[in-house]
């Protein structure tokens, strides 16, 4: 029994970049794994191509490799490492896939590298949807009337013996990509030839409609003896017809009978033993008829997933952890229960509380995408709440969703808005009960159970009390236990929310900590995961001194992602090492910051002023630190001071003087700096007057601003005047806009450094491959840099220290630089870690967080660090989500739009290229046709990249005036139509599969209209499509490499 | 919103809100299931017993008759942090209120888990009340009463005289019951098997159990203290080798006294529905339903008993096999209601032990 003894190195594979449908849950999945295995003593070889993760830190595996995840990689890697075994399904699906890949590849056999946990026949009997199918027959379960159509039509026939509306599903697709309902047959077949195009086996599964039913989730272990466990029970507040992953959820289930929960349990256990799963974790999903009860089977995860993250935050059992140690030979009942440390993991966990996570959306970064949820997830993040009931968690995790509006939004009552899914349903359904409309007349329109309305209904109603009712101890106590916070009850009785604090902590009215157990109490425990609630008499204060508050970041969303949690989790752990215990407080259950095992507590909690100053009233710790929590724990800082908590690292005022434009202005005046001209207007006049002065092209955004949100570079005056037009709105005599000159064509850089009273030292210079305009999230960049001139890097790095030095930073700075004809100006400055951190301190293996921290307690530098000294180029790569947004346009700009990046390291800057794209998913077409549509200032500057495309034998196609231009200097190119010239335009080239690759760099709000559909047929069919005249060289560069075979692999 | 209390023995009381119901004793339990409180409510086992819930809402998908596991609701009080109560939806609370068995929520049912924990299952009475003063001085006087009765408590629960259900399968095998208080499901799931089923009485003996001579006997769940039951183990010893003997629950505590072992009273006993337990007969590890506050000594156990499944939580003995008797029993209910139905497999291996036995 235990563990083994033959598997000696495992190889694990990671989910590779952030992207819809596979976020950071995977590093928390495989990080745990990771840990766990290290402590058994085993060699780990870690494969990951996302440098964002924690994971991918040297110290979490014996050797880490940020390599692709694509095959010839991983061979390479294989040959290097020798590993025994290889576990495939803590990587979601990529890893998965990458394993089938290499089993049909033969390279598992060729290598003797067996695969831990499953095998190729089980993942394709859970996933292939043909095959699974026969598994519910044969174990008498149903599915869905459906059918795998190979052609279209075969397909449309089978449509019409199903009957309308149908869901489509491709094969081994990530989060349903491509996926979605149909509801007219001319949609049906729109969709039908997108959803076979997307397979990457040319097979859709067409399905009956189970719309409107309720969907449930269980989270199932299996150890190889046949020990079967339900982690969690999971309940979709959205019925069927929005992706799980968009779905608001609830644990455990709240509305089956003990013996409807049973009969699911039962055909769980049946699928999971029929499939043939022999140890690990799964989810299986289902769908009940609410009139019928008739539940069929949706689908089944043969592998740790999104959900398996959620369960294990929300029950306390480590789902990837246990998986990983069950991979290696240990069977369920010989590992100990962590939480309890007495009780063995062959065991149900039993909640005492209710868990609701809601899923977070960027649907307003996506113009031209309708907010409309289906089949095909769309969400880029999530949060968790923890309460008592349902109401108190939902509450919490409305709260942790950090909208401006804590609680509910305002908005106006649309039937529409409830009867399609939507990522506001929820608002409008509780705006619905506050005009006075029945649970009958929502549930008829939303079909979300009655359970749940009632619930949501109880808490409107309850708003009206407070209205009515005057302050008192019974009111605000209720309402505290509904989850309502001080804020909400402010809003609604028009007093401050200080006044709400003030009354509650008067009369005693704060919140306890309960445990997360695992066992709701049945066994001592002593695992410090704690939640708030109300429904507890309140506590002793701790005084805990010797602790120190790290602040998360929250849910993600783009423009704040995994990058800090990274932050978070490598600043626990320096302070750790520096012999300090570590309080974090976090809302997002994706996240590693979140693993009970990463501080010495954890407070599941919004990352609101109100909840977080409740654990420290609770907690009296030394400090807090908001530096690693993005924007979010920034937002809190100035009233946590004024709380009385002390700041560690930078002071309020350092914080100040960065972000206050103004100020900002001024220190850079003092230190001789340039930034670029600049202006706070209140209106379209205001703004003429500033072009009239300083010209065009200038930058144009809100003055509240993250992620480059309704950023735009304006080139003419009729632009501006469009964009007033359409953000006018958004101007107030608060939130003014800004004007900023552009600097066109500018090389842009972001430096990142660490600044103590004593030392300050620069983690890395990294260089945008695009040039100035793009959003630094979006553009590519490459460490070392490749184009700066040394004496000009020299400069950026003594200027950067000296405005480190002049604002008194403590810890992070980040700063974003321009570059144009050799002056240097600053852009932006960030007092706080920033989304290049984990990127910069993997390829210049400067340990920023840890000497961050170090900065932090004023402690010496402990030793030289040269980041110029690399023997790798470095480059980030950059993962959008165009293709599940059906409409949105993929040009790049001053609005951040990826959602994740990844990292290619070679010896030189042609290979960190070539890796990068790879690992990005970008194709890099070995032949073909090259269609360029260029704006004039491109065309001189592309020149001999279309040469050389034609000398390496690709052909050349452009429109007419690109084409003309390329004919004058005797470049062989077929001219095509531009789409409003008529038909076959260039449009209908790509969409045929005659272009291999797309250059298209565009201009001016008529001209990026004009060529709108070129750059979207791209991302249907999956063709490269670059927008921008450095980028374009970027994917020359990688494509020759790609010619050459040539690549090797290096651990970090 | 009327103030009710759970008053403990010990001292401690919890304030809360009144659903309705008359005041009430008895011993205060948590169970840990997240779902199946119909089923808990109306098992025999949890005579004289406050049941407090601890997953957090409570009687969320109403009532529905074929869920009970008994004629009556036999708990003394429902405890849980909330109860379902809108218009559309109060089938659970009306249930429970027909029989005047009082609900107390909105209290702390956490911190009055972690105090049954560690006092053990201390009696306790939910009483409706101004004050926890108040409520004190009238728990005191209801819990002494509450304790005043015969301490045979399945005596209390069971038949008053035998009844025969007929099975499916005709000519199939005869079972004698004898009923501690035993659960409808348990005899659900046996009937598929047989042809009848006789339940006798828990006093009764074994002439009148082996008179019509079955093909084995049954001794089924029940609550209270097995020591504490008069006449069993004399009727089971007598039993003995005669015919097949499985017990369960309170069964499988009897058997293991007529075998000459010895039982305890367990700190807060076992309630819930994921307890895992090691089963040698099926090689396996499952969950299982659980719900008893007395368990079988393992060091009093003869030679010849096997020991045939371990509670996995706490090492207890969860199963017992005698050879020489052809007799068995487990601790557990494999029938569960609520919870999972992994042991299921148990009644049709005992199926299969008798028919053996017969060849």
């Amino acid at each position: 029994m235990a563990r083994d003894p033959s598997i000696k190195k495992v190889l694990i594979l990671g989910s590779g970049p952030i992207v819809i449908g596979q976020a950071c849950e995977f590093d928390y999945s495989g990080t745990q794994a990771c840990k766990a295995l290290m402590k058994e003593g085993l060699e780990v070889i870690l494969i990951n191509s996302n440098p964002a993760t924690i994971m991918t830190d040297p110290e979490v595996a014996t050797k880490v490799y940020i390599e692709p995840l694509k095959p010839q990689y991983i061979e390479r890697i294989i040959e290097k490492e020798k590993p025994d075994a290889l576990i495939p399904t803590l990587g979601g699906q990529t890893a998965l896939n990458a394993a089938l890949e290499l089993n049909r590849l033969g390279i598992l056999k060729k290598h003797n590298l067996r695969m831990l946990g499953t095998s190729a026949e089980i993942i394709e009997r859970a996933e292939d949807r043909e095959k699974f199918k026969h598994v519910l027959d044969k174990i008498g379960a149903k599915a869905p009337k459906s059918y795998l159509v190979k052609e279209f039509e075969d397909g449309l026939e089978k449509g019409k013996e199903i009957g309308l509306p149908i869901i489509l599903r491709p094969n081994y697709t990530l989060g349903g990509s491509g996926g979605g309902i149909a509801y007219s047959l001319e949609e049906y077949k729109q969709m039908l030839q997108m959803a076979l195009y997307e397979s990457p086996t040319s097979e859709v599964l067409v399905e009956q409609s189970i719309l409107g039913w309720k969907e449930y989730e269980l989270e199932v272990m299996r150890d190889r003896d046949g020990t079967f466990v339900v982690i969690c029970s999971i309940e979709n507040l959205d019925p069927c017809g929005v992706h799980t992953g968009d779905s608001i959820t609830v644990a455990p289930q709240q509305t089956l009978t003990d013996k409807e929960y049973q009969d699911m349990r039962d055909e769980a256990q049946k699928i999971v033993n029929e499939i043939g799963i022999e140890t690990g974790g799964a989810n299986v999903q289902f769908a009940v008829n609410p009139e019928t009860q008739e539940r069929v089977v949706i689908e089944m995860n043969p592998r740790v997933s999104r959900s398996s993250a959620l369960a294990s935050k929300a029950t306390g059992f480590p789902i990837a952890k246990i998986a990983a140690l069950l991979a290696v030979g240990y069977r369920l009942h010989e590992i100990t229960n962590d939480i309890t440390k007495s009780t063995p993991c062959c065991y149900e966990p039993a909640l005492d509380y209710v868990v609701t996570k809601i899923p977070r959306f960027n649907f307003e970064k996506f113009s031209g995408t309708q907010d409309l949820l289906s089949t095909q997830m769309k969400s880029v993040g999530e949060v968790m709440g923890i309460g008592r009931t349902f109401k108190e968690s939902f509450m919490k995790a409305l709260h942790s969703m950090e909208n401006e509006n804590i609680g509910f939004k305002k908005v106006i009552f649309s039937e529409e808005k409830i009867a399609y899914p939507n990522s506001d349903r929820i608002h409008y359904v509780a705006q619905a009960f506050r005009e006075g409309k029945s649970i009958e007349f929502v549930k008829e329109l939303s079909q979300i159970d009655y359970w749940f309305l009632e619930q949501i209904k109880t808490l409107i109603d309850f708003e009206s009390e407070i209205l009515q009712k005057p302050l008192s101890v019974e009111v605000v106590q209720q309402a505290k236990r509904m989850g309502f916070s001080d804020r909400q009850i402010a809003d609604i009785k028009n007093i401050k929310e200080k006044d709400v604090y003030d009354f509650r902590h008067k009369n005693g009215l704060r919140p306890g900590f309960y445990q997360v157990d695992t066992c709701a109490g049945e066994f001592h425990s002593e695992t410090p995961y704690y939640y708030s609630t109300y429904w507890c008499d309140s506590y002793q204060m701790q005084e805990k001194t010797d602790t120190v508050v790290v602040l998360g970041s929250g849910p993600n969303r783009i423009g704040q992602g995994i990058e800090f949690d990274y932050g978070c989790v490598r600043g626990v752990k320096a302070f750790q090492k520096e012999g300090l215990r570590v309080a974090m407080i976090n809302s997002n259950p994706e996240t590693v910051s979140t693993d009970y095992d990463t501080s010495n507590e954890l407070y599941f909690e919004p990352l609101t002023f109100e909840y977080v100053r409740e654990v420290m009233n609770f907690l009296k710790p030394k400090g807090f630190v908001p530096q690693w929590g993005g924007q979010t724990s920034l937002g809190l800082t100035h009233r946590l001071v004024d709380s009385g908590f002390a700041l560690l690292g930078s002071s309020l005022e350092t914080i100040d003087l960065a972000e206050d434009r103004g100020r900002f202005a001024g220190v850079c005046k003092e230190l001789g700096l340039k930034i670029p001209k600049s202006e706070m207007v209140f209106s379209l006049e205001e703004a003429l007057k500033f072009t009239k002065i300083n010209g065009f092209p200038v930058l144009c955004r809100p003055s509240y601003v993250l992620g480059g949100r309704r950023m735009e570079v304006i080139e003419t005056e009729e632009d501006l005047q469009t964009y007033f037009e359409k953000y006018g709105e958004f101007i107030n005599s608060d939130s003014p806009f800004l004007i900023d000159e552009f600097l066109d064509r500018a090389l842009e850089v972001d430096v990142d450094l660490i600044r103590s009273n004593q030392w300050c030292i620069v983690g890395g210079i990294v260089e945008h491959i695009e040039a100035a305009g793009i959003h630094s999230g979006d553009s590519m960049g490459v460490l070392p840099p490749q184009r700066l001139k040394e004496s000009t890097s020299d400069k950026i790095e003594k200027m950067s220290m000296d405005l480190a030095h002049k604002i008194n930073v403590i810890g992070h700075l980040n700063l974003q630089l321009a570059v144009k004809n050799d002056e240097i100006y600053i852009l932006e400055a960030n007092p706080r870690s920033s989304r290049s951190v984990p990127f910069v301190a993997k390829a210049s293996k400067v340990p920023l967080v840890d000497l961050a921290v170090k900065a932090i307690l004023d402690k010496p530098l402990p030793q030289k660090y040269n980041w110029k000294n690399v023997s790798q180029v470095s480059v980030k790569g950059v993962v959008f989500p165009f293709n599940k947004f059906k409409n949105a346009d993929s040009i790049l700009g001053p609005e951040m739009k990826s959602t994740g990046e990844s990292m290619g390291r070679g010896a030189d800057y042609s290979e960190a290229l070539l890796k990068a794209f790879i690992s990005s998913h970008v194709k890099l077409p070995q032949a073909g046709e090259v269609f360029l549509s260029l704006r004039d200032k491109d065309k001189d500057l592309l020149l001999p990249l279309a040469k050389q495309f034609l000398n390496l034998g690709y052909t050349l196609s452009a429109t007419r005036g690109t084409a003309e231009f390329l004919g004058d200097h005797d470049l062989p190119c077929v001219s095509v139509r531009k789409v409003y010239e008529g038909r076959p335009n260039c449009v209908d080239r790509i969409r045929t599969g005659k272009v291999s690759i797309v250059i298209n760099t565009t201009s001016g709000r008529k001209a990026i209209q004009d060529s709108f559909s070129i750059r979207r047929s791209c991302i249907d069919y999956a063709i490269p499509c670059v927008t921008e005249s450095d980028a374009a060289e970027a994917l020359l560069m990688a494509i020759k490499k790609a010619r050459t075979g040539e690549f090797d692999v290096q651990p970090l | 919103m009327k103030k009710g209390f759970i008053v403990l023995e010990s001292g401690e009381t919890f304030e809360g809100v009144w659903v309705g119901g008359e005041n009430r004793a008895g011993e205060v339990v948590f169970n840990t299931s997240h779902s199946g409180f119909e089923e808990m409510a109306t098992d025999p086992s949890y005579f004289k017993q406050i049941l407090v819930c601890t997953a957090s809402q409570q009687g969320n998908y109403g009532a529905h008759r074929e869920f009970w596991e008994s004629k009556k609701i036999h708990i003394e009080g429902f405890v849980c942090l909330e109860i379902q109560n809108t218009d559309r939806e109060h089938t659970w609370i009306q249930t429970l209120l027909n029989q005047k068995t009082p609900i107390l929520h909105q209290i702390d049912t956490r911190k009055l888990t972690l105090v049954l924990r560690q006092k053990g299952t201390p009696w306790g009475a939910l009483v409706q009340a101004q004050d926890s003063e108040h409520a004190k001085k009238i728990a005191e006087d209801l819990i002494r009463k509450a304790k005043d009765v015969d301490s045979d408590w399945p005596f209390l629960v069971s038949v008053a005289k035998p009844e025969v259900r007929k099975g499916s399968m005709s000519g199939g095998l005869k079972l004698a019951l004898i009923d501690y208080g035993v659960k409808e499901n348990i005899i659900r799931e046996l009937l598929p098997y047989v042809s009848e089923i006789t339940i006798y009485p828990s006093r009764t003996s074994s002439e009148d159990v082996l008179k019509n001579n079955p093909d084995a006997i049954i001794l089924s769940n029940g609550p209270g203290d097995p020591a504490e039951v008069k006449e069993s183990v004399q009727t089971i010893q007598r039993c003995l080798g005669k015919k097949p003997i499985f017990g369960i629950c309170m069964g499988h505590q009897l058997l293991a006294l007529a075998l000459g072992a010895k039982t305890y009273r367990l700190k807060f006993g076992h309630r819930g529905a994921n307890h895992p337990i090691q089963d040698k007969i099926s090689k396996s590890i499952y969950m299982t339903s659980q719900n008893h506050g007395y368990a079988v000594d393992a060091k009093t156990l003869p030679l010849d008993i096997e020991v045939t499944h371990t509670n996995l939580y706490d090492m207890t003995v969860a199963g017992i096999k005698s050879p020489k008797y052809n007799a068995m029993s487990v601790q557990f209910h494999p029938e569960n209601s609520p919870g999972p139905r992994d042991a299921k497999y148990i009644f049709k291996y005992f199926i299969n032990q008798i028919e053996q036995s017969r060849r």
